[in-house]
């Protein structure tokens, strides 16, 4: 009695022990399962989008970019488009089949040119339409911890196709059975014995999503177990509807880099460059196909194994009657169509990302970045920053070709931006640009050497009654005590060269005259001028700063000189335009800002100056026409030893800067000009920026000067040239030597008429 | 004659133009001009803010692209959405950035915001620009700060 009752109250207690450990078990089963389906899943990272090229009359823009940005959206070339992602482009026309991106519908366009600038757009109709969109490319994202990406779907942006498909293959009585399907297991069993290979799956989809969700790939009976369980608690918990769309949102399609690609939403853009309702039939088969085994049918990696695969589900499709004989002997012959391998979804342009990520955290929090699946569109333009990257690389090769390989470790950082608005447009921060790492572009701080030159320059000319382009500035010799120490600056021709007009000191950027003119002007006065111009660093008092020892980084460098190259509109540089939610309602922007910090007249006349670096100084080399359309003008910098090869320059819409240096600071064999102008200069060449238009000064007037001397020349005159003066600071003093020389001029100025557009055209500031 | 003819003209705008960049549009009777006197649209544009929102409404850009970002800018300024204004009227920067009819509408997008300083600025840029008639002018001119 005693013993059946110790029995007895073992099994109970047993089974007592059970029920609460299976009761355990499954509670805590179903808190992960609903907090995972109802929470963690629907998370998406932030996107990070390119800007999206938008056309229409009357914008120039260069032909060759277009097609460059059509094939990196993976467009394809062809003889006459007939479906989305196709374009024909012949002499003056091209022919668009737009795959369409929020409010730009799909459909096919004609653009027609003028040399670079767009006359027209017409619909297949022949209606003339006034401005069709590109889909911008997505350039990275917020990628949480565990670098799950995915584009979440919802019902109606699921095509039948794909329902079709995977019922078909991984789960036909997905709708009859309750997350686990004996049925399944064995009619899979038999199918597979019948096609010598595995066709179909013996696990339902629910089973899958358990798994997928909680649990790894091994093979343990407690898996199983724990799997079947889940499985049950989701079908207890949700619609058979909510499980198959968090299947379509959550299978694991592909490893790319550190990121995983979850979803069919990513998997389409991953492997074809676009969305999932674009895919035909063949690719909806392909995506399908890789979930029994990402990496080995990975259309990328494994073509051969991905066609088998993609032709065994069209198959399948067949069989089950969801597509015609027909079509199935026509989709099994097709190629893959999967995107040009340069077509890279993950993060791309480390530097830029960067960038919008400093951007984005001043007001967002992570969470909310890697969750709200925010799309962050930014302002870059991938042809640019394709370009910028190939030819930062490709001019260190060339460097290294001609100096050898002490510059194989040679460094550096390059930066575009659209001069009214202040729009970033490309930014590398290394050599290397497309690897993860030290991003100079924003964290290099280095001695800007001559390119703080303008910044001194034009405080003195903003001081107009005292300065002008002609004033003749000292640059001998030059001795006095800086921290207890001689200090005596030398040109970089160590000569000396005397007294020199102002315009001719800057683009010779000479050091003396321009130290001599900084102490002139003091250290307040050129430190309001760093503070007009956008620098936000505090201005040391010494006065190597006036030839170049004060240390900006890239970024901070280019916003100086954006506020120069628009005539002294200062705006913020912005890398975002603005961020929206999942409904694509504006949630945060970065809108336009200017504030007009300095007058235009005297910015005109340091732009001059600066166009002068190209017509004769360390930029020369291109047509005096040429310069004049792009309205160009730069500067070149070296820091002490050249250890630093800066050029900066503006040339149409665009200001790009350019750094080159060692990161341990070592000396280099290179000049701004043998270094960094010609990274310059082969992005420019190669993106040919196009014609700007000039601002409208009536507070300036041009008169004949002479190179040497600065005084009043005439055009017959030997040396002179034509300088901008603010009204009333013209030089008067004719030298007698040049008297009879530069009075066969001027008769063809002050007409009547250039009097009275004088007076018509009243000025401003 | 016809010269004579024509100076007295531009004078006469001239002076216009000038008296009006020296108003400030908040409060017409801070200053000193007898504006009244003077021109009664002069005195409109810079006391009267609907008076001005639907001159500068008036002035449209040579281009059909724009044009109709213009029209949907208008549209949401006219419902106070000044996010989307701005949004409309920086596409339309991108497609010119030589249009009188964008400064103008930036310029009183800002004022609106209540961004005086910015303002000003955008007014003092657009004045910068070489193919804006005197009409656009004057409007950017109401702008400017005394």
């Amino acid at each position: 009695m005693k013993f059946k009752l110790t029995i007895g109250f073992f099994i109970g207690f047993i089974s007592i022990i059970v029920i609460i450990f299976t009761a355990a078990t499954v509670a805590v089963l179903d808190y992960r399962v609903t907090s995972k389906l109802d929470g963690v899943l629907w998370t998406i990272p932030a996107k990070i989008y390119s800007r999206p090229l938008e056309l229409a009359e009357g914008i120039n823009l260069n032909k060759d970019n277009l097609i460059k940005e059509l094939e990196m959206l993976s467009y394809e070339r062809v003889k006459n488009p007939l479906q989305p992602g196709e374009f024909k482009f012949s002499k003056d026309d091209l022919k668009i089949f737009l795959r369409g991106y929020l409010d730009q519908r799909s459909g096919i366009f004609n653009i027609n040119f003028d040399a670079s600038e767009i006359k027209g757009i017409t619909n297949q109709l022949g209606i003339s339409e006034d401005l069709i969109k590109l889909e911008p490319t997505v350039i990275g994202g917020m990628y949480p911890s565990h670098m799950e990406d995915r584009v979440l779907l919802n019902w109606p942006e699921v095509p039948p196709i794909l329902v079709d498909t995977i019922l078909a293959v991984e789960d036909q009585d997905f709708f009859n059975h309750y997350g686990i399907s004996l049925k399944s297991i064995s009619r899979a069993f038999l199918r597979n014995v019948q096609a010598g290979e595995v066709e179909q799956g013996g696990s339902t989809i629910t089973q899958q999503l358990a798994k997928s969700l909680f649990f790894s790939s091994e093979q343990t009976i407690r898996r199983k177990v724990l799997e079947a369980i889940a499985s049950l608690i989701i079908e207890f918990r949700y619609s058979k509807e909510e499980i198959l769309l968090a299947y379509i949102n959550d299978v694991f399609l592909a490893q790319s880099g550190k990121r995983a690609i979850h979803g069919f939403g990513m998997g389409a853009q991953h492997f074809f460059g676009t969305s999932i309702q674009n895919l035909s039939t063949d690719q909806v088969a392909l995506l399908v196909g890789m979930l029994k085994g990402p990496s080995f049918y990975n259309p990328r990696r494994n073509p051969n194994n991905a066609t088998k695969r993609r032709n065994l589900v069209l198959r399948v499709l067949n069989t089950s009657n969801k597509i015609s004989d027909s079509s199935f002997e026509t989709l099994k012959n097709k190629e893959l169509g999967v995107s040009l391998p340069n077509y890279r979804t993950e993060t791309r342009y480390p530097a830029f990302h960067d960038i919008v990520r400093l951007e984005l955290q001043k007001n967002f929090d992570e969470k909310e970045l890697r969750t709200k699946g925010l799309a962050v569109e930014t302002n870059l333009d991938p042809v640019l920053q394709d370009s910028l990257e190939n030819n930062l690389r490709k001019t260190k090769l060339q460097l290294i070709k001609k100096y050898g390989s002490r510059l194989d470790e040679l460094e550096g950082a390059a930066i575009a931006v659209d001069i009214s608005s202040g729009e970033v447009k490309a930014v590398a921060g290394s050599t290397k640009p497309s690897s993860y790492g030290f991003n100079r572009s924003i964290n290099a701080i280095r001695p800007i050497g001559s390119l703080v030159k303008p910044f001194i320059y034009l405080t003195a000319l903003d001081k107009y009654n005292d300065y002008n382009l002609t004033t003749l500035l000292d640059d001998s010799k030059l001795s006095l005590m800086s921290g207890g120490k001689v200090w005596e600056p030398d040109n970089f021709d160590k000569k000396f060269h005397g007294e020199i007009p102002l315009h001719v000191a800057l683009w010779q950027s000479y050091n003396i005259a321009s130290a001599r003119l900084g102490i002139d002007l003091g250290y307040e006065a050129v430190e309001n001028m760093f503070l007009n111009l956008g620098i936000k660093k505090d201005v040391p008092n010494y006065p190597s700063l006036f030839i170049g020892s004060f240390e900006l980084s890239p970024y901070q460098a280019i916003q100086a000189y954006q506020t120069i190259a628009s005539d002294g509109f200062y705006s913020p540089l912005r890398s975002i335009r603005q961020i929206k939610d999942t409904e694509g309602k504006i949630e945060f922007s970065y809108p336009y800002s200017i504030d007009q910090t300095i007058r235009p007249e005297p910015v005109a006349l340091l732009k001059f100056a600066m166009q002068q670096t190209f017509e004769r100084g360390t930029a020369r080399g291109y047509s005096k026409k040429q310069i004049q359309l792009w309205n160009a003008g730069g500067k070149t910098g070296t820091s002490d030893d050249q250890r630093d090869s800066w050029f900066v320059g503006f040339a149409g819409e665009l200001l790009v800067l350019v750094w080159l240096g060692f990161d341990d600071n070592r000396q280099t064999p290179l000049t701004g000009r043998t270094g960094a102008f010609q990274v310059w200069k082969n992005f420019i060449n190669d993106i040919k920026p196009v014609k700007t238009i000039q601002s409208s000064l009536p507070r300036i007037n041009y008169v004949w000067t002479d190179i040497g001397d600065g005084l009043r020349s005439g055009k017959k005159c030997k040396n002179s040239i034509l300088i901008p003066f603010i009204e009333g600071t013209e030089p008067n003093k004719i030298p007698d030597v040049r008297r009879e020389c530069s009075s066969k001029i001027e008769s063809s100025r002050n007409t009547v008429m250039d009097k009275l557009k004088e007076v018509f055209e009243v000025g401003q500031g | 004659m016809k010269l004579i003819k024509l100076s007295i003209t531009l004078l006469i705008v001239t002076g216009l133009l000038s008296c009006a960049s020296n108003q400030n549009m908040r409060d017409a009777s801070n200053y000193k001009i007898p504006v009244n006197d003077f021109s009664r649209t002069v005195e409109l544009l810079i006391s009267n803010q609907q008076f001005l929102e639907d001159e500068i409404m008036k002035i449209n850009s040579q281009n059909p692209s724009v044009q109709r970002i213009l029209l949907s800018a208008d549209s949401d300024l006219k419902k106070e959405n000044y996010i989307k204004t701005n949004s409309e009227l920086e596409r339309a920067f991108r497609i010119t950035k030589n249009d009188g009819a964008l400064y103008l509408r930036l310029a009183h997008l800002r004022y609106k915001q209540g961004l005086l300083k910015e303002s000003e600025s955008f007014a003092s840029k657009g004045l910068l620009l070489t193919n804006i008639s005197s009409w656009e002018r004057l409007l950017l001119n109401v702008y400017l700060k005394n």
